[in-house]
């Protein structure tokens, strides 16, 4: 197969954003401009001395009332979406966003502010609002912005822009008739097909310079099962920062049965119990656990403020010892795998807590200056409308010596969770819940009768210290999370543990 | 640029190109945050987005697309791409758009004033409000305090002679607190959304507020797993009224996604629960004069005395039902199609005060917060983590959080055997305090 290191694709883009930032004269990005560009391959390279010069102008602009650091963040994104239910192409949306930000950093203060059309003109304008909170501040002079080199963790051998529309939908026709097809009482299946290409230029005050492009893909089947008055809907989800290739890794068949199969299974679901149980929890998506309860509050905005659940507690013992966790944004092609961080900073693998010991914090530029750390590649941001924050990228937890089967089976009684739907935490006080999608009683070290409506609650402390048993069969799930209203793709990946004693809520006494 | 020419001069360039029928919407807005914490600055950002969508229908086939940049070359193409990704959809007849009915008058919905206030004053209110909230010796830290406005044009036009547009606004106060005792915190925040300025809350008020829900949840106690009585109060009750809402979308409605599918003009729930959907209220946020594609806003009872009276449609899918669109196309911005959504929800109170449904529960917990997913719109049962306080013998006692609340639709939905009188009509939702009468909790 063809692979090759992602960037090599960006130059036509890059150069129509710089040709776009050239005084403001034309227009912003055109589609057909755009078009036009992707497809001569091998134009000649622009002449981006006079845009670094407009993007180095912007710079000092920002700095100009006051500031240490401010930078420059341009984005351009196309994405198409398709979905279908009850077998309909219900819609196909195609769309172009892009836009440019400038941030201005003094002290503890940000000032922010982004325009929707690109030029040097609207840049200087933002550039101003931006420096409104820099005022009477000490300045610096900024770094003269030259390219720097980032290592690529993303490979592409499909580029999405080479896909034909029929070939998205033909992946679609099949997942439906795969979901359809594999029960009777599966009533409705629902498809969802996302795409996008980001691309992205980054230049701040210290001198960085980079761009490149992300492509990415999603796709989510939902089916309702349904009999008698029971329904359930199952939901599987397959997400890659990739090419189309993707597909052929794992087929939309595989994604639309485990879908499926959950419809069916849950519908002789009982009420769950409610009380205090030992839960088991399966390999893949249910990652997404410590990405709330421990991953959140180890993002390091609220560490700076003092206020964070676990402030102060670097190389102290907060977990049990068979607990390792990482983030870690250089996993090939994973979704929340993204080269460098939204600031530049390369990603990189970051053990937050290893045998129980908290090691660190995940940081963006701000927070890591706060806090005297280092920046550990984990200032994110949804787009040029939004401010970078610490935000996790493949959050997961180490894998153990553990064999699955012998967890369940030396779990005499309990609840073994085989996904969750999503949850949610509160930074501060680490309380954090979840609701189980699929869940079965487990009676003397063996899955028993499904339950519905479960719901787990507990303290982030409390999951650490009583996690007791991690399993060999690391997998990850993707996902989207949302903090500070902003989302962010993200990957959550765990072994098979168990965790001693976990509030299981229910509607059974 | 005047915007309204803008959008119908597309829609005849869609038809040019090809669409049997189309549809542009375009918005523009202005938006500044304003971000303070420890008596400081912590962030400015001002920004002014605009962008602008094209729904074109091909032989039944619907396709669509945006941009927000509105140079002509663009905007063509992006046209372009609708037109085409309308050949690759399935025909559908219900792909219809509305025509032109006219819009409901609503006064209120934009406020010049709030972006004449100046800077400074804004800024000097969210610090006010931070070092009231701070006041009380409890309190340990910020998270923070904040203002922000945004103002809106919207412009919608389509191929049946539907032009509408209109201009509206909000500005929001709100600030976070933390109280820390020991090992223990706790936060507690209060905001205060409207249309106008003057409509803002006291910022005293928004502050103890906050300040209480902070230090009222220190030194919580365990209670056993038992069965009792949850009163939602009136923070909390809307998530579950939430659950009821969602079930009466049409659309989820004939795709079988809904408990309340087979139970028009039927009691699911205790008589004491009407629901009411009202896009018409003045000066509030969830009003509109015309709903996401131009068809004018109602006020309709979706729940009478715990019978289902009313489905709620976009015009997709009232065509499907055979009917006429309710005035209920939500739509997330010039980004989406148009989905299916509640305006402002309404359940008009009962006869108690909520401190009168406290002193009537012998034993049970009065819930301030819900977390997960509530009540579930397809299947009507309600799960959840809760916090809150405990009460025996119409007295609360102590704190409680870390538990879960559960129950079938039956036993929660009929359960309601209480409803409060507080009803705060200057929100956009409003729904008081009520009791259900047992409940499933999980403690220790």
């Amino acid at each position: 197969m063809n692979m090759k290191k992602f960037p090599l694709r960006s130059i036509p883009r890059r150069k129509f954003l710089e040709m776009s930032m050239k005084g403001g004269l034309l227009v912003a990005a055109t589609p057909t401009l755009l078009s036009h560009l992707v497809s001569c391959r091998e134009g000649t390279r622009p002449a981006i001395e006079m845009d670094k010069d407009a993007i180095s102008r912007v710079i000092r602009k920002a700095l100009e009332r006051g500031g240490e650091f401010a930078d420059v963040y341009l984005e351009n994104r196309i994405s198409r979406q398709i979905s279908m239910e009850e077998s309909i192409f219900n819609s196909g949306v195609y769309g172009i966003r892009q836009g440019a930000g400038v941030r201005v950093i003094a002290g503890d203060k940000t000032g922010y502010a982004y325009t929707d059309e690109i030029n040097e003109e609207n840049l200087m304008r933002a550039a101003e609002v931006a420096s409104y909170v820099a005022r009477n501040s000490q300045t610096i002079t900024p770094v003269d912005i030259a390219p720097a080199q980032r290592e690529s963790y993303i490979t592409v051998a499909k580029p999405l822009e080479e896909i034909a529309d029929n070939q998205r939908i033909e992946i679609m026709e099949r997942a439906n008739q795969a979901a359809l097809g594999y029960d009777p009482r599966i009533r409705m299946a629902s498809i969802s097909y996302y795409d996008q290409v980001r691309s992205r230029i980054i230049a701040n005050s210290e001198g960085l310079y980079l761009s490149d492009e992300l492509p990415l893909l999603m796709f989510i089947v939902s089916t309702l099962g349904e009999e008698g008055n029971n329904r359930h809907m199952g939901r599987d989800r397959l997400s890659h920062h990739s090419g189309f290739e993707m597909f052929e890794k794992t087929t939309p068949e595989e994604v639309a049965t485990t879908a499926a199969r959950e419809s069916v299974d849950m519908l002789v679901a009982e009420d769950s119990p409610a009380g205090t149980m030992d839960v088991v929890m399966e390999n893949g998506w249910g990652g997404v656990l410590v990405h709330e309860a421990v991953g959140h509050p180890l993002e390091a905005d609220n560490i700076a403020k003092g206020i964070g659940a676990f402030t102060g507690k670097v190389g102290q013992k907060v977990a049990a010892d068979c607990f390792t966790m990482v983030d870690d944004g250089t996993i090939p092609n994973e979704r929340g795998t993204i080269n460098f961080d939204d600031e530049g900073t390369p990603v990189k693998k970051n053990v937050l807590i290893e045998n129980g010991v908290l090691k660190g914090y995940m940081t963006d530029i701000l927070s890591a200056k706060q806090l005297d750390m280092k920046r550990t590649g984990n200032g994110r941001r949804e787009s040029y409308r939004n401010i970078p924050i610490p935000r996790m990228t493949n959050t997961f937890i180490q894998k153990g010596d553990d064999k699955p089967e012998d967890i369940l089976a030396s779990t005499k009684n309990g609840l073994y969770v085989q996904s969750l739907s999503g949850g949610s935490v509160n930074s501060v006080t680490g309380m954090f819940n979840f609701t189980c999608r699929e869940a079965y009683i487990i009676k003397n070290g063996k899955k028993t009768k499904p339950v519905r409506g479960a719901t787990l609650i507990g303290s982030c402390i409390d999951v650490v210290t009583n996690i007791d048993a991690v399993g060999d069969d690391l997998a990850f799930g993707p996902g989207n999370c949302g903090k500070g209203g902003q989302t962010a793709e993200v990957s959550v990946g765990q072994p098979t543990v168990r965790i001693r004693g976990i509030n299981v809520g229910g509607s059974r006494a | 640029m005047n915007y309204k020419e803008l959008t119908e001069k597309l829609v005849d360039q869609c038809l040019r190109l090809g669409a049997d029928a189309a549809e542009v919407y375009l918005q523009s807005s202005r938006s500044l945050s304003i971000r303070i914490r420890n008596a400081d600055i912590e962030t400015v950002q001002e920004s002014s987005p605009m962008g602008i969508g094209f729904r074109v229908i091909v032989n039944n086939r619907l396709g669509f697309s945006h941009c927000n940049d509105f140079t002509d070359r663009s905007l063509t193409s992006t046209i372009e791409r609708a037109i085409a990704f309308a050949k690759l959809t399935s025909p559908d007849e219900n792909n219809v758009l509305p025509g032109d009915k006219g819009y409901t008058e609503i006064e209120g919905l934009f406020d010049q004033e709030i972006q004449n206030v100046p800077m400074d004053r804004k800024i000097n209110m969210a610090l006010e409000l931070e070092e009231l909230a701070l006041k009380d010796e409890r309190i340990t830290h910020s998270s923070g305090s904040g203002f922000g406005e945004r103002e809106t044009e919207t412009f919608i036009a389509n191929s049946n002679g539907l032009s509408q547009s209109f201009k509206s606004g909000s500005c929001s106060i709100s600030v976070g607190v933390v109280a820390q005792k020991g090992d223990q915190r706790s936060t507690g925040s209060e905001s205060s959304s409207k249309r106008f300025f003057a409509d803002l809350d006291p910022l005293p008020e928004i502050a103890e507020t906050a300040s209480q829900r902070a230090w009222e949840m220190l030194d919580p106690q365990p209670v056993r797993t038992q069965r009792a009585s949850v009163i939602f109060d009136s923070r909390v009750s809307s998530r579950l009224i939430g659950g009821i809402t969602g079930a009466l979308n049409g659309l989820r409605v004939m795709q079988g996604a809904s408990f309340l599918g087979d139970s028009m003009d039927k009691q699911f729930a205790s008589d004491l629960i009407t629901v009411i959907d009202d896009g018409t209220r003045q000066r509030i946020l969830g009003s509109s004069p015309f709903d996401g594609e131009g068809v004018p806003t109602a006020r309709r009872t979706l729940v009478e005395n715990g019978v289902v009276r009313n489905f709620y449609y976009n015009t997709y899918a009232a065509s499907r039902a055979g009917i006429e669109s309710t005035g209920n196309a939500s739509r997330g911005g010039y980004t989406r199609i148009p989905g299916i959504g509640t305006h402002n929800i309404l359940v008009p109170g009962g006869e108690h005060t909520p401190e009168q449904i406290i002193s009537q529960t012998r034993r049970g917990l009065l819930l301030n917060s819900i977390t997960g997913s509530g009540l579930s719109s397809v299947t009507g049962n309600f799960s959840g983590g809760a916090a809150g306080f405990w009460i025996e013998n119409g007295r609360i006692q102590h704190p409680v959080r870390g538990l879960t609340i559960a129950g079938n639709a039956e036993e929660v939905l009929y359960g309601i055997d209480m409803l409060g009188n507080d009803t705060d009509m200057s929100r956009s939702t409003v729904v008081p305090t009520f009791r259900v009468r047992e409940m499933q909790i999980g403690g220790v």
